[in-house]
């Protein structure tokens, strides 16, 4: 049933007609042959993850030499990271957090409005608010570009290169996550609970704060979160929308992946992952993983 | 007096409408000026830049490369994904959170990050050279930057957690007691696979195949980094030409003929759909 099972025996191709146990799953070889093979996908999706925490914690302070397995465990690179790592990583996080509240704003009352009220041409209508996910990123960086180019020739504000223009485009792509994911656990709402509140008397108001947003919290949580990191781990997009001395954490590595391949740079990372790490406990912890999923996001 | 709903909707339409529109109408007509260089372009709409990009043989190839290399990632994406994405779908304890939760935290993290440890993987005097060469399979360390392979390998850090979820999701609709008649019938595990969960997952594997290949043609990041400037594919073509070269009107049409692969391709997986809809093949 579980993976702490033990092997039904050895089985060969299809030529066992009868487990012992009733299985939770039908795989034509032993399990240990499938969940051998599954790991694979494991290895090759955490591996680098694991190398880049363990590399950062070499000891060595010659800055040319990266190495794993590390050889002696220290901290001394994570007091080595330099300055233009920490307001990259200010800028993305505030870049972030700001695009998914501001998501979240925008995608809330659109995910009502579709899920809830019948007008004409829906499809067309929740169609656009998917749109951005079904653009590639890279397009989007050069619209938004170009879009920024042309505003700026005719009011001479040219928002490229600075934080309204990098959040807009952040905003772009973080709200259809939010409308799918709140959409989705709006689906499911049962809107007697809001009429019962209603009939006792509660506000509009009061019983969309005390009833409708507590249930479509988790759909938020979620959606807020995809935005979120969709926003933070950004490249092509922040890539045509930054400046030089003014970049999101990501592009900035992007450009000195090249020439400033070091330690210092792998201890930034490092903390980037346990932050991701973290706050995926985090939501795990508010809302479930489970719920996280079924609401859809980057697969709705 | 009923609720209108319908209210809530229009302030997020019209910026998500014009954001989407604006941006794509500019873009999309600059794609039509004569590229003269250096940012500057002609002011008659003509169509150069498209007749450049379909008789070029270099543009062609970027494209044919891009195709080639977007297929093989679908493919092992598929073929290391599916499995996983079952095996979550049916274990029935708490393992199956902790599993997913794996692929999660991969698709989370900026893929800047892994191509990090993919360098420092295959690095000449990384781990996986120094045993292969150390066990005598290789004579000469071996690396997957800078070469198609690697643009795979790439891809896929891109598109494995993603396509798991998918998958994981097509497998959830099958019901599980379809599996038990069948071996209660007495099919061996081996028949179970082909006659029930290969037939009643293809057509939301053949979906979410087609958004995986969408995925990896529109990837730019990690075609870039792996790629390490040798290897082209038009996501990273366009960042060069727009940024490095400054041709944004040549860039505008790499970038349309991109985006109208992809819609192509979003088209024909709805149709897909409802062809197999009409069929009854999708259980739902």
């Amino acid at each position: 049933m579980t993976i702490s099972t033990p092997a039904t025996g050895v089985a060969v191709n299809g030529a066992e007609p009868q487990p012992r146990r009733r299985p939770g799953f039908r795989i034509p070889f032993s399990r240990w042959t499938f969940f051998s093979y599954c790991s694979l996908s494991y290895i090759f999706l955490l591996s680098p993850l694991v190398i880049v925490i363990g590399a950062s914690l070499h000891r060595g302070t010659r800055y040319t030499v990266v190495k794993f397995p590390p050889e002696g465990i220290s901290f001394y690179w994570f007091t080595q990271i330099p300055q233009a790592h920490w307001d990259a990583l200010s800028l993305s996080f505030g870049l972030a957090v700001l695009a998914s509240a501001l998501a979240c704003c925008v995608g809330i009352p659109a995910a009502l409005g579709l899920v809830r009220s019948n007008i004409p041409l829906k499809g067309l209508v929740s169609s656009v608010f998917r749109a951005p996910l079904q653009i590639p990123s890279i397009v989007t960086g050069v619209a938004f570009l170009q879009m920024y180019y042309l505003f700026g020739d005719l009011t001479g504000v040219y928002v490229n290169g600075t934080f309204a223009g990098l959040l807009l485009g952040h905003l772009f792509v973080g709200i259809p996550f939010v409308v799918g994911t709140v959409g989705a656990v709006l689906q499911r709402f049962d809107t007697r609970l809001e009429e019962a509140a209603l009939s006792l008397g509660a506000s509009r108001i009061t019983t969309f704060r005390r009833i409708t947003l507590p249930v479509i919290m988790p759909g938020v949580y979620a959606g807020g979160l995809y935005a979120f990191m969709v926003s933070f781990g950004d490249v092509p997009i922040s890539i045509f929308l930054s400046a030089p001395g003014f970049t999101t954490f990501p592009v900035e590595l992007f450009y000195g992946m090249e020439n400033d391949f070091n330690p210092a740079v792998l201890a930034s990372s490092t903390l980037v992952i346990l932050f991701s790490l973290g706050l995926l406990l985090l939501m795990q912890r508010i809302v479930g993983l489970e719920n996280l999923l079924r609401s859809g996001g980057g697969a709705g | 007096m009923k609720a209108r709903w319908d209210l809530f909707l229009i302030p997020s339409f019209i910026l998500s409408f014009v954001l989407m529109m604006v941006s794509q109408i500019i873009f999309l007509r600059a794609s039509f000026f004569k590229d003269l260089g250096l940012g500057r372009a002609g002011k008659d709409v003509v169509l150069t830049n498209y007749e450049r990009f379909f008789t070029d043989d270099f543009y062609l190839q970027v494209l044919w490369l891009t195709v080639q290399v977007s297929f093989m990632a679908m493919l092992f994406t598929l073929v290391l994904g599916f499995p996983v994405a079952y095996m979550i779908a049916r274990i029935r304890s708490r393992w199956a959170m902790v599993l997913l939760a794996g692929i999660v935290v991969s698709t989370f993290i900026t893929i800047v990050i892994k191509v990090f440890g993919i360098y420092i993987m295959f690095s000449a005097n990384g781990i996986i050279n120094q045993s292969l060469v150390g066990l005598g399979i290789l004579d000469k360390p071996f690396t997957v930057i800078g070469n198609n392979a690697g643009v795979v390998v790439g891809l896929m850090h891109f598109t494995l957690g993603f396509g798991v979820l998918v998958l994981y999701s097509v497998v959830q609709t099958i019901p599980r007691s379809l599996e038990e008649a069948a071996q209660i019938h007495g099919s061996s595990r081996f028949r179970v696979w082909l006659r029930v969960i290969v037939p009643l997952s293809l057509p939301g594997v053949t979906v979410a195949s087609l958004m995986i290949f969408n995925m990896s043609m529109g990837a730019f990041t990690s075609a870039a980094l792996l790629g390490g400037g040798r290897v082209f594919t038009l996501p990273v073509l366009i960042q060069r030409v727009v940024i490095m070269e400054v041709k944004y009107s040549m860039g505008g049409t790499l970038a349309a003929v991109l985006l109208f692969s992809v819609l192509l391709i979003n088209l024909l997986s709805i149709y897909l759909v409802t062809r197999m809809r009409k069929q009854r093949l999708v259980i739902t």
